[in-house]
């Protein structure tokens, strides 16, 4: 008796891109769901290898493509600090030191020792971006993780994020808020089902991205 | 440790060398997930360590009372059945253990793996590394039984390290065998839990060699882990080396494996990451 199941049919999640960051630059990515945006950010992280083509990265990547990577709830937030960002690409002992800071940045100082099962949703996603933030790269890979936590949260996150820019990290940002894009992007492609549809300044590629939409 | 900072998908990847490569530079989280699995092993039980070491007891209780006492196997040269026995069950839980934890590794870590850049192997080797650390703690109540009963602490004791290195290169071997076909065939794993299970019973772990019928000797000779359990058992309490042809079986074996292991996967390792 022959199993019944789904089969699979080869998706190309991305067709003929090619594009260039440069040093530096905020690229910004919009397009509907599905159209391969996740597929990018993780093929620039290095989690996923090109089925063809290539992709050269020159740089310390942070990626935030769903924070909270290996977060083991028996365990506290101190050990889940080092666990993170060691599999982030730091060194155990170098996390160690920072988990104090780390915490108090996330205003998590007193549950340092508390195990992650007590978190709730709003304090496991400011540690996460906590500790995924703790670093200087020049790459950065954002995929739509900048809208958690109360408003005062999100200011600091907007801050931080805004300092890496400025020390002169390379972003690609993915987002659906059009107004992130428009704020900071310096360039701005449109996907769609796998294909760039526009590429070029922020305000032409999101005005044409919505009408396609509206 | 993936400080890359530069990274080209074009790169060529050695067989072998970039495996080893990245376990090397990954060494870090490696020690950090063992220790890890420790802490939650002994966490989530109330009984904590002591279960880790409660464990095996209790199996060897059982098999003491059906074997030693019902069907009094004799296991020669004066050495307590209980010995022999917890000795057997502790190498060949080890095996088990440390195949399985790492040929589901990969699957295991599914989630982190789709987040963030780690190469594969490390989880697979770090479960087996975890199995080996388990098996260091539980060797312990195997030293005490040894004192409890007479047979008492040979110095041959302290090479102990040489058959447990051999077993984590044959369980990481087979584990990343596993582990890559599991992506591809989740039922992998499954098949290996049986395979696992067949070669348990061929090794003498609860019986003595004397009882296998001459003409089915071979089969227990061609089994590794019967030069595994003899060279462990042998440093254990026998105080000696046994021959050197099971030693030889053992590191053979050990390092055929490994390297096998190792390249299998890194053939597959493409569209492992994809299938996950």
């Amino acid at each position: 008796m022959v199993k019944r199941q789904i089969t699979y049919e080869k998706l190309w999640a991305l067709k003929g891109i090619s594009l260039d960051v440069a040093d530096g630059e905020v690229l910004g990515v919009v397009g509907p769901n599905g159209a391969g945006k996740s597929t990018l950010m993780k093929m620039l992280a290095r989690v996923l290898p090109p089925t063809e083509g290539r992709v050269v990265v020159r740089g310390t990547v942070a990626p935030m493509i769903e924070l909270g990577a290996g977060f083991s709830m028996e365990l506290t937030a101190y050990e889940n600090i080092v666990m993170y960002g060691t599999l982030l690409g730091r060194q155990p002992e170098f996390m160690r030191e920072r988990a104090p800071e780390i915490a108090h940045w996330a205003s998590l100082d007193d549950f340092l020792d508390v195990p992650l099962r007590s978190y709730s949703s709003g304090m496991l996603a400011r540690l996460g971006f906590s500790v995924a933030t703790d670093t200087d790269p020049d790459v950065l890979i954002v995929d739509e993780v900048l809208s958690v936590g109360d408003a005062a949260f999100q200011q600091k996150s907007a801050e931080r994020m805004k300092n890496m820019i400025d020390d002169g990290a390379s972003v690609v940002l993915v987002s659906h808020n059009l107004q992130t894009v428009l704020e900071i992007a310096d360039r701005a492609m449109w996907l769609d089902q796998g294909l760039i549809r526009l590429e070029g300044d922020p305000e032409e590629v999101v005005a044409a991205y919505q009408a396609s939409v509206g | 440790m993936t400080s890359t900072t530069y990274y080209d998908s074009d790169q060529a990847r050695r067989p072998l060398v970039t495996e080893f490569q990245n376990l090397w530079d990954n060494r870090g989280l490696i020690r950090l997930i063992v220790g890890r699995d420790l802490t939650l092993r002994y966490k989530r039980s109330t009984l904590g360590i002591w279960w880790t070491l409660l464990n095996p007891l209790l199996t060897t209780g059982v098999m003491w009372i059906v074997f030693g006492q019902i069907f009094r196997f004799d296991v020669g040269a004066g050495i307590p059945y209980i010995v022999y026995l917890l000795s057997g069950i502790l190498l060949v839980t080890f095996f088990s253990q440390a195949t399985i934890a790492a040929g589901s590794a990969i699957v295991g870590n599914a989630g982190v793996l789709s987040k963030v850049y780690v190469p594969p192997e490390v989880f697979s080797v770090s479960a087996a590394l975890s199995a080996a650390a388990n098996f260091m703690i539980s060797i312990i109540i195997l030293l005490v039984v040894q004192i409890i009963t007479g047979v008492g602490i040979p110095w041959t004791v302290i090479l102990i390290p040489i058959p447990v290195l051999a077993m984590l290169g044959l369980t990481a071997g087979l584990g990343l065998l596993i582990a890559a076909a599991a992506v591809h065939f989740f039922d992998v794993i499954d098949l290996a839990a049986v395979f696992i299970q067949l070669v348990s019973y061929l090794t003498p772990s609860f019986y003595p060699i004397s009882i296998i019928p001459d003409k089915f000797l071979f089969v227990v000779y061609l089994n590794p882990l019967y030069s595994y359990l003899t060279v462990f058992r042998g440093f254990m309490y026998g105080g000696e080396f046994v021959d050197w042809w099971m030693f030889a079986y053992m590191v053979a074996t050990s390092i055929i494996a490994l390297l096998l292991g190792v390249w299998m996967f890194s053939r597959s390792w493409r569209s492992l990451v994809v299938l996950l």
